[in-house]
């Protein structure tokens, strides 16, 4: 038996030897030495009452006796990581502070992270089912999965000892179940309690997720549930009687499913989830991300390997054809990596359901939400980032968009106004649009704001797109009459933020009196992106092909210097400032006669500029990689990519370097 | 505030000195030999190219390609304020995992060259003496005398993390 400091040097050992062993040596001879000696280490670990290094130990034995045929690189880093692991479970343990208490399930982070996972979820598809209850109160189908909804949250709940959740799921669970029982017919107060519940535990998941930032949600629980109790106690209406809701003065309910709903909208979304769950896996976000990371490096080595020198030197077809084979799968492998990333943005859009619903009604405007498009994917990160942009616009749409029924009807329009979201694929982007058949936008109004507010001297000359365009400036709000939705002058220089951050784009068309498209341009993913690779000197930058206008090589007379400081750049009947990037970054160019150097002009939020660089190597798809904290200070580099030769390139931020031009300018 | 200097300090704290007993590996550097500890160490390799990162100090040598991951390199003679030598057939890159403001992260130290890994006892290890300031207890370990050599034990979790190392010239020269 071994004491816990002897433990402890033993582990150093064991570093040791893995640092220090030959590259080429297989990692798999190790595990004939190493696993007595870590089988000893639980033992001794055991009897010392170190339970976790016991543990650990025991995990090592088993990575090294379950792999068979190790992958060296990576079995080489799950030991380090294992034996550091270890260390320091040894030492807890050797500390006297950590009293083996064990902790109640309810303090498991893990399971609670599952429970506010898989409640958020459940909180989704109710939220969709309870509008769908909405439009059909007796849809057994859908009572019974929203029952079974708050049923399971209700029981995690328990388990994790969270009394507040469980009493309001609870509550909730009954009203659904007299309904299910025939007993109770969920008229709209009921559907609203329902969906305030939701919102209540919604709450709770908040806090539990991050529950340093602000103090559990208690408040409004006695009045909510009250109100959900009220529903139980009304009287019920027997046999199934469907509600007929005073339409004409309850202001805007969801209409019924409309015909042009597209087939993926709420109706099919039950039927979708249930196939999604049964054949899904829940993976952790960093495990993706470190596939596709690897997929990514694949498709490197891969290149490294076809763009050999030696290669074509060995004339084999054999050799050309197993090549060709490699590549094909790469690339497939790379392909099917990234599509685990991506996510269809349906649920986003059922979001925005609820959101008309509710706002229709606190503006007494009939409006019916149509959606197109659900089942187009898109990264992940980018439909979560896409939420609040699109909750802005929709808001905007019902505010500013849509107008009374009383208004559309002297327009000789239907009451019900009309909101539509969509998505589509459009070469290698997705379109998606935020498209209302409202008044449209007042340009003259929007004119006299921008004057005012001085944004602009005159709005003669400026074509509608510009005009339109005056919206996202910061500040900036036409509202006639500010109300606690929209109308506060923030917003839509926020959406052009989020847009921007995403590498998107954003585009509005309006036709006065017919109504109002948003259009954002966005990409499928944000770990990749399409690079021109310049060089500047011994260095290669990566500039963002999306922020690239054009590339040209200067004439004697483009490019002007201006009260001797600036410099210029006559492009296109336009005088762009000029940027040199080896002035910017202090690296010696190969020349610095713009004759001899190549301008790429380029378009970011704010204007064009143009960026003289040495020369140009070519177009290359790259995985952005974060260079770190430890550059985090660093300005106008957004990441770093591996190069096809494995070198590391850097990757221009575009816009910092046009605003920090701006900043140092006179 | 004391209680943080305490809790980082684990000779004041009157933890078991067995904290800094162990196996360690040593590099030279300038006319110095120095040690970080065996288990912060990922990987040693030769000197590879060097992507520059612009607008950083002197002794960030920019970032390498460690099998997909981007990893800054520090050039750790640049560092401590030592004087620059040509890199050589012995220059390599120890690749160390350090503690991160969120969570760990892989840095590469450029040293002359790998010496040996030594396993310390405590007998072995001392505190560093006192130069006046609290320089030796902010990144120091402690020194170990192994056949008449004195090494320089470093915290590399601290050393990587604190911008400022001038205080060190004081103990080398």
């Amino acid at each position: 038996m071994l004491k816990l400091e002897e433990i402890g040097h033993l582990i150093d050992d064991l570093a040791v030897q893995l640092v220090m062993r030959q590259p080429d040596a297989p990692i798999g001879a190790l595990a004939g030495a190493w696993v007595p000696q870590l089988a000893g280490i639980v033992e001794s670990a055991r009897a010392e009452g170190a339970i976790q290094a016991a543990e650990s130990a025991g995990s090592l034995i088993a990575l090294l006796t379950a792999t068979e045929a190790p992958g060296a690189e990576g079995l080489s880093e799950q030991l380090q990581a294992g034996l550091t692991e270890l260390e320091r479970a040894v030492r807890e343990a050797g500390s006297p502070k950590t009293a083996a208490n064990s902790p109640s399930l309810a303090q498991d982070p893990e399971l609670m992270s599952d429970f506010v996972l898989e409640s958020g979820e459940h909180l989704a598809s109710i939220e969709t089912q309870a509008l769908m209850l909405e439009r059909d109160p007796c849809d057994a189908e859908t009572l019974n999965a929203v029952f079974r909804a708050f049923h399971t949250i209700k029981g995690l709940a328990g388990f994790l000892e969270l009394w507040h959740v469980q009493k309001v799921a609870h509550e909730t669970e009954t009203v659904l179940d007299r309904a299910r029982n025939g007993e109770l017919t969920l008229t709209p107060p009921a559907i609203d309690a329902i969906l305030a519940s939701a919102d209540y535990l919604r709450r709770w998941l908040r806090y539990l997720e991050a529950p340093g930032t602000n103090g559990p949600p208690v408040g409004g629980e006695e009045a909510l549930l009250a109100r959900i109790r009220g529903v139980c106690a009304a009287p019920a209406e027997l046999g199934g009687g469907h509600p007929e809701p005073d339409r004409d003065e309850q202001p805007a309910e969801l209409p019924p499913a409309h015909p042009e709903t597209s087939e993926a909208g709420p109706k099919g979304a039950p039927a979708e989830a249930r196939r999604g769950s049964a054949n899904a896996v829940r993976v952790d976000t960093a495990k993706l991300d470190l596939l596709v990371e690897m997929a990514g490096e694949m498709v490197i080595a891969e290149s490294l390997v076809r763009q050999d020198p030696d290669l074509p030197t060995l004339k084999s077809t054999r050799l050309q054809r197993n090549m060709a084979q490699l590549t094909r799968i790469t690339q497939e492998l790379q392909k099917t990596a990234m599509a685990m990333r991506l996510v269809p943005v349906g649920p986003l859009f059922r979001r925005m359901a609820r959101l008309v619903r509710d706002l229709s009604r606190q503006f007494g405007k009939r409006v019916e939400m149509v959606t197109a498009g659900d089942e187009i994917e898109l990264d992940r990160t980018i439909v979560e980032e896409l939420a609040d942009p699109l909750m802005h616009m929709v808001r905007n749409a019902l505010d500013h968009g849509l107008e009374t029924p009383r208004e559309r009807r002297a327009a000789g329009k239907t009451e019900t106004g009309r909101v539509t979201l969509s998505a589509q694929h459009r070469g290698g982007q997705v379109l998606i649009e935020i498209a209302d058949d409202g008044r449209g936008l007042d340009r003259e109004r929007i004119a006299a704001k921008a004057i005012e507010r001085k944004l602009i001297a005159t709005a003669e000359g400026l074509t509608d797109t510009e005009v339109f365009n005056l919206v996202f400036e910061p500040g900036f709000s036409t509202a006639a009459v500010v109300t606690n939705v929209s109308g506060r002058g923030v917003g839509m220089d926020v959406v052009r933020r989020h847009i921007d951050k995403l590498r998107g784009r954003i585009e509005i068309r309006s036709v006065p009196g017919q109504g109002t498209t948003f259009t954002l341009k966005l990409p499928l993913t944000l770990a990749i992106i399409d690079g021109l690779v310049v060089r500047v000197g011994a260095e290669r930058y990566i500039v963002p092909l999306f922020s690239v206008r054009e590339m040209l090589r200067p004439k004697e007379d483009t490019i002007w210097t201006v009260k001797q400081r600036a410099e210029m750049a006559l492009v296109r009947e336009a005088l762009l400032p000029v940027l040199r990037l080896y002035k910017r970054f202090q690296v010696t160019p190969a020349s610095t006669d713009p004759r001899a150097s190549v301008m790429i002009v380029g378009e970011v939020e704010g204007g064009r500029f143009c960026l003289l660089v040495d020369e140009l190597i070519g177009k290359q798809e790259v995985v952005i990689k974060s260079l770190g904290e430890t550059f985090k200070g660093v300005s106008g580099i957004a990441g770093g990519a591996i190069l096809g030769d494995g070198r590391v390139g850097l990757i221009l931020d575009l816009e910092r370097l046009f605003k920090e031009r701006a900043d140092a300018g006179p | 505030m004391s209680a943080s200097v305490l809790s980082q300090n684990p000779v004041a704290a009157g933890a078991p000195l067995d904290v800094r007993s162990g196996k360690y590996l040593t590099f030279a550097l300038s006319n110095e030999e120095f040690g970080i500890r065996v288990l912060k160490v990922r990987e040693i390799m030769g000197l590879q190219e060097i992507t520059a990162v612009p607008q950083t100090p002197a002794h960030v040598k920019g970032v390498i390609n460690l099998r997909g991951r981007v990893v800054p390199v520090i050039d750790l003679r640049l560092k401590f304020g030592l004087p620059t030598a040509e890199y050589s057939q012995r220059t390599c890159i120890i690749v160390t995992q350090v503690q991160g403001e969120s969570g760990p992260l892989m840095m590469g130290i450029v040293v002359d060259g790998v010496s040996e890994v030594l396993n310390l006892s405590d007998q072995e290890i001392e505190d560093t003496p006192d130069f006046g300031e609290d320089i030796g207890n902010r990144y120091l370990l402690g020194m170990a005398k192994v056949k008449g050599k004195v090494k320089i034990l470093l915290d590399i979790d601290k050393v990587l993390s604190t911008q400022d190392l001038n205080g060190l010239n004081s103990i080398l020269h």
